[in-house]
């Protein structure tokens, strides 16, 4: 692999890196140029930025109807 | 930051109990378990089949499934990557059934899809290729207000439901739900590379959106 990598390689790069799965020799690569690159520590910090976002999406509830049901289900289950 | 929901991966400890609990017929636990998956058993079965009431019906059919193989769980995968593999595979063939579904393959990603625009990097005859030619703006500084207000909230929800499919899945299992990549591949039976490459993406369209909006 080449001794550096380029902004355009980071952003592609930038999700296995927050998520701690790029290989030794690539993470190293990625650090060296985020310590020498404004740009790049906004990138990663707009990615982090981004997935603590989505992580605020509430999962929908189950309707009352449906718990109902199921729980109709489970009881039935047990018996059998 | 975006660690905040790895903990929620269940440990064995906590699965043998709530296993145990279940097959003792706890109904306090059922009740548990699907308020628990039901949601992210729904955004999964939507990715395969037309409408939601169908992805209800599918999910409700999983729950009978889940009910009738618990007995036989083995525990090889976690207990919620088992029941989302258990909604996965009926809305797949739900979705085959009414025939717009997303053909098996469609969990691999399709083409080549750069995070961020070309054109934002120097070309090949600039003195530094591949370097930004305006850096992407420091969100730290913005008030805090800005990215967590409704109206962000509310414009990312909206970017994640019109993600392409399995997109929407792998983001929706990794970052809504907390499950691990591990889990995810083995809950919608896609490799390793291809749950990186559609969370990538994923997140990649999210950020894209969000800066728009932001810097806007």
């Amino acid at each position: 692999m080449a001794e550096h990598i380029t902004c355009q390689e980071v952003v592609e790069l930038v999700t296995d890196y927050i998520d701690r799965a790029l290989p030794a020799d690539e993470a190293a690569l990625f650090e060296q140029h985020i310590n020498f690159c404004d740009g790049c520590i906004f990138y990663v910090e707009q990615m982090r930025a981004t997935v603590a976002t989505v992580g605020r999406i509430e999962e929908e509830d189950v309707p009352p109807e449906t718990k109902d049901k199921l729980m109709a289900a489970f009881r039935e289950w047990k018996r059998s | 930051m975006a660690q905040t929901k790895i903990q929620t991966v269940p440990t064995a400890a906590d699965e043998a109990a709530l296993l145990a609990r279940l097959r003792a017929g706890d109904e306090r636990a059922f009740e548990a378990l699907v308020e628990r998956h039901y949601g992210t058993m729904l955004a999964v079965a939507r990715g395969y089949v037309k409408s939601r009431a169908v992805a209800e019906e599918v999910v409700q059919e999983a729950w009978l499934g889940v009910l009738k193989g618990l007995d036989r769980f083995e525990g090889r995968s976690s207990l919620r990557t088992w029941i989302i593999r258990i909604v996965a595979n009926i809305a797949q063939t739900r979705g085959a059934r009414e025939a717009r579904s997303v053909p098996l393959s469609a969990l691999a990603p399709e083409g080549d899809e750069a995070a961020v625009d070309p054109d934002r990097f120097r070309g090949q005859q600039d003195a530094f290729p591949g370097h930004w030619r305006q850096y992407p703006s420091d969100w730290e500084v913005l008030p805090e207000e800005s990215l967590l207000g409704r109206e962000t909230l509310d414009l990312v929800m909206r970017v994640v439901s019109e993600l392409p499919p399995a997109q929407r899945q792998v983001i929706t299992l990794r970052d809504i739900s907390g499950f691990s990549a591990d889990e995810v591949c083995a809950a919608l039976d896609v490799s390793a590379g291809n749950q990186r490459v559609l969370l990538h993406r994923a997140r990649s369209r999210v950020r894209a959106a969000l800066e728009g909006h932001l810097d806007g």
